[in-house]
């Protein structure tokens, strides 16, 4: 074996300083919430590493919405799969059809619209939402779930236009050639090249989208007021309306809540890795 | 089967004019070959017959029916690309069949047409599997299968083997031309290699520059170029070429070069005084006798059949081919004998051919 060389060593060593450090900032505050869950509420504040007592009985009382804040659990969770899981659709169907235009049809002017769209993240989200809620009042759509599924996709389209068209743009255009003279028609060449071969890219912005719209809280909370119609996130804002938040069942719907993101990441992570062009062209 | 002419053709990317009004015509069931150095606008000519570019003006015919507002689909030709543009995620029987199926054709006759261009090609064994799991080899024979189970009117080759290593080039080249002979499609090959060019045509067209330099058969081309162009660009290696003057004196005639050579003519063309370019084969110079150019050797490289001499006459630096293994060295003084007969002589001006 060789000898590790100082250098090498040194360099091992500050990326550990630095490794160490940010995994421990990022599991701590998932570690207190998954503690706080499993504590029975008079010892949820003890500061202990362990519970004395671990208890799951805040999941039971989640589940079974044996609590007032809790009365709309299962809708509310429902809500937010329903919002996320359109806004993920909505936002890859305009996303591709836009990126599919700019980069492979070439329309003229599509770049411009693109870098426009771009254009609008120089304003934050935060500044727009008192005008979108006002252009959404004006829709009518106020408490209509409608409102934050476009709010949202408006919010994911740019970023997904951007990231689908650069991912479009090294597919080979010869394919696209290709095809024209096996006699495809643009919409042939969509469904039948052009999609099967941005899979990957696909998911990858599906995902963001969905995920992007299941953690929105301010939009969210504006737009919605309905206690049928809130997602969980803003049904979780709710708990602190109180002056005896009952913090082990926040805890418990976060750490439920932060779980199907979780497991949507692992199911898709295999997609994001590319490849699936290797053997079109020349290597 | 049809042939295919072209008509005035101009090709302008914005401002700048890549083709200038080329006109010919590809007979019935011909093997042409554009060939020409990188930018001659060759693949440019070849993408508007594809249907692939717009025609700036002029007009391009198939079987004397204007193509200019055919779309590429409707016009029945099909086309191998340099990176044989293979659809990466289905398999080589999904490649093959994939025009029939756009065009909703039966299944039975598809499965048919593929299963006899893959018996054609040898590609039997790789039906079901993914382009990325065949060697160059093979994927450039699945473009190829994939143009011909739609039996198009022609076939078009934009450069198909240059992605290939050496060995492999040539036996495609074989391939390919045994396929036209079988198929006996018309087909327009576009390629920089001159070599392929002479191989595989039945005509070659040599462009240059976005013109014609010259049309005709690989041999016509060899022995009588139009022009300095043609000649130095056919034939390998390169003819050698000489500027000087002609000088006429005493029923004799010669080429006097710089450094006072005199390479002799044997026919009447050039003018006494004339500029121009003498040019003469590598393979038409031999060790040679009395009345013979001198010169040094520089370089001796045996092939085997034959031997490569580098040599200095005067100022000129000229390659020459003997069969056989001649024995000289670097250094050594010798004869360069020229077969008159064989001579080119180009006007040094305009580099267009003086007749003999």
């Amino acid at each position: 074996m060789k000898m590790p060389t100082l250098k090498s060593v040194t360099t091992e060593a500050k990326l550990l300083l630095i490794g160490i450090p940010v995994l421990l900032w990022t599991l701590i505050p998932v570690y207190h919430l998954f503690l706080f869950s499993i504590s029975p509420k008079e010892s949820a504040f003890a500061g202990k590493l362990w519970p004395d007592h671990p208890t799951l009985h805040n999941f039971e009382v989640v589940f079974g919405q044996k609590h007032y804040y809790l009365s709309h659990f299962w809708l509310q969770l429902w809500n937010s799969l329903l919002i996320a899981v359109t806004v993920g659709m909505l936002t890859l169907f305009v996303a591709t059809c836009a990126a599919f235009a700019i980069s492979r049809l070439k329309v003229k002017g599509g770049r411009t619209i693109m870098n426009l769209a771009l254009f609008t993240y120089f304003i934050p989200a935060a500044f727009l939402a008192v005008p979108m809620y006002k252009t959404m009042g004006n829709y009518g759509l106020l408490n209509n779930q409608w409102a934050l599924i476009l709010a949202m996709v408006t919010i994911a389209a740019p970023y997904s236009i951007w990231v689908l068209k650069q991912a479009s743009d090294k597919l080979p255009y010869e394919l696209d050639e290709a095809a024209r003279m096996d006699g495809a028609t643009p919409l042939q060449l969509f469904r039948l090249v052009y999609l099967p071969l941005m899979m990957p890219s696909l998911v990858a912005i599906g995902t963001y989208a969905l995920l992007l719209a299941w953690n929105e809280y301010l939009y969210a909370f504006l737009l919605l007021s309905n206690d049928r119609q809130i997602t969980l996130s803003v049904a979780l804002g709710n708990f602190l309306a109180a002056d005896d938040s009952p913090w082990e069942l926040l805890m418990t719907v976060g750490l439920i809540y932060a779980l199907p993101p979780a497991a949507i990441y692992y199911a898709f992570k295999r997609y994001m890795v590319g490849g699936l062009t290797a053997g079109a062209v020349k290597a | 089967m049809a042939s295919v002419s072209f008509h005035g053709i101009e090709k302008s990317f914005g401002t700048t004019k890549v083709i200038h009004g080329i006109s010919f015509e590809i007979h019935d069931g011909e093997f042409m070959v554009l060939v020409g150095p990188s930018g001659c606008g060759k693949s440019t000519l070849l993408r508007m017959l594809a249907g692939l570019e717009e025609i700036s003006s002029g007009t391009i015919a198939i079987d004397g029916k204007v193509v200019n507002d055919v779309e590429s689909k409707d016009r029945d030709i099909a086309m191998v690309f340099q990176s044989y543009a293979l659809y990466p995620h289905m398999t080589v029987g999904d490649n093959m069949a994939f025009s029939l199926k756009l065009r909703k054709a039966d299944a039975k006759v598809t499965a048919e047409r593929v299963a006899n261009a893959a018996k054609i090609l040898n590609l039997d064994p790789y039906l079901a599997r993914f382009p990325r799991e065949l060697s160059g080899g093979q994927r450039q024979r699945v473009a190829m299968g994939r143009a011909i189970v739609r039996d198009p009117k022609v076939f078009l080759f934009d450069e198909p083997l240059s992605n290939l290593d050496a060995k492999l080039r040539v036996a495609m080249r074989a391939e390919i031309k045994a396929l036209h002979q079988r198929l006996k499609t018309t087909t327009v090959y576009v390629t920089h290699d001159q070599v392929e060019a002479m191989t595989m045509a039945d005509r070659i067209v040599v462009m240059h520059d976005g013109r014609v330099e010259q049309i005709g058969e690989p041999l016509e081309l060899y022995d009588r170029p139009d022009n300095l162009f043609v000649a130095q660009f056919i034939g390998s290696p390169a003819m050698n070429v000489v500027s000087g003057t002609v000088r006429r004196a005493n029923g004799g005639a010669w080429v006097e070069a710089a450094g006072g050579v005199r390479w002799p003519l044997g026919h009447t063309a050039g003018a006494d005084g004339q500029a121009v370019a003498y040019g003469v084969r590598p393979e038409h110079l031999s060790l040679g006798g009395g009345d013979a150019v001198p010169a040094e050797i520089i370089v001796v490289e045996p092939t085997g059949a034959e031997t490569e001499l580098l040599v200095q006459a005067g100022e000129a630096q000229i390659v020459l081919v003997t069969h056989g293994r001649p024995v000289v060295n670097p250094g050594d003084k010798i004869g360069l004998a020229v077969d008159p007969a064989m001579v080119h002589v180009f006007d040094q001006k305009t580099g267009a051919r003086i007749a003999a």
